[in-house]
């Protein structure tokens, strides 16, 4: 190990159609290749996920998710990330630094994934935000919501403004029998 | 003589916490529904952990794993 050499955990972002059409074993073996290239050392990649994106990215709305540790210089991973930006199936990466690799991991190394492990769907579905929701429950038809305050503030003032129209309408009527006992 | 208190955050220090990117259920815990990081204040977390929390969710919104917005 050269003194600038650095253990680095990376996360490549597959295009899925990449991955339909080449399969999941041949995408990693050209991530692999291209790592290999600019004199990086791979020690782990393996398929991390298959899952739905959060926003869309280049018009994809699903991703299958590469996940390694290498040991390479910084140069070497600026080189390998400009080739994999213009050619390939990756779509982002991220890059790491990291003090060593896990235990967990180095046991995992580099194993063949079959085809059927990695379940890719055959379309591109719509994007939708809340696809991995549990659905809602339907309404159970209990208690109605109480009103809101302010719909009951307008309540009361609407009754205060009736009780007084009533006071005002009685007043008329009160003065006109006055008056009426006033001519008599 | 007193003991000094290690203000280094190691795995030894129970005040380090260790955040994944990829642990994205235990970041959404930190974001509001909107998907808006919540302030230390909130959070209770100490300025050091505070700003490994936020790279975290950061990376994880860079990979699409968390939305930027909602």
């Amino acid at each position: 190990m050269n003194d600038n050499d650095y253990i680095y955990q990376a996360m490549f972002m597959l295009d899925n159609g990449e991955v339909r059409d080449q399969g999941f074993n041949a995408v990693r073996d050209w991530v692999k290749a291209t790592l290999e290239k600019h004199g990086a050392e791979v020690k782990v990649l393996r398929h991390w996920r298959e899952s739905q994106l959060a926003y869309p990215i280049q018009g994809n709305t699903r991703s299958t998710y590469l996940l390694g540790y290498l040991q390479a210089s910084q140069q070497t991973v600026s080189k390998a990330k400009a080739e994999m930006y213009l050619l390939g199936p990756v779509i982002r990466m991220l890059v790491l630094k990291e003090e060593e690799i896990p235990a967990a991991e180095l046991a995992l190394g580099i194993a063949d994934v079959a085809d059927t492990d990695v379940a890719v769907p055959d379309e591109e579905p719509e994007f939708d935000p809340f696809a991995d929701e549990p659905e809602a429950d339907e309404f159970d038809g209990g208690a109605a919501p109480e009103a809101k305050p302010e719909v009951k503030a307008e309540a009361k003032t609407a009754a205060k403004a009736e009780g007084e129209g009533g006071k005002a309408a009685e007043k008329p009527a009160a003065a006109a029998t006055e008056s009426t006992k006033s001519d008599s | 003589m007193t003991e000094e208190i290690s203000t280094v955050a190691t795995p030894q220090n129970p005040n380090s916490i260790e955040f994944d990117y990829k642990d994205v259920e235990t970041l959404l815990r930190f974001v509001n529904s909107q998907g808006r990081i919540y302030s230390a204040q909130r959070t209770g977390l100490n300025a050091r952990n505070q700003r490994k929390m936020k790279r975290a969710v950061k990376y994880a919104r860079f990979l699409a794993l968390m939305p930027h917005t909602v």
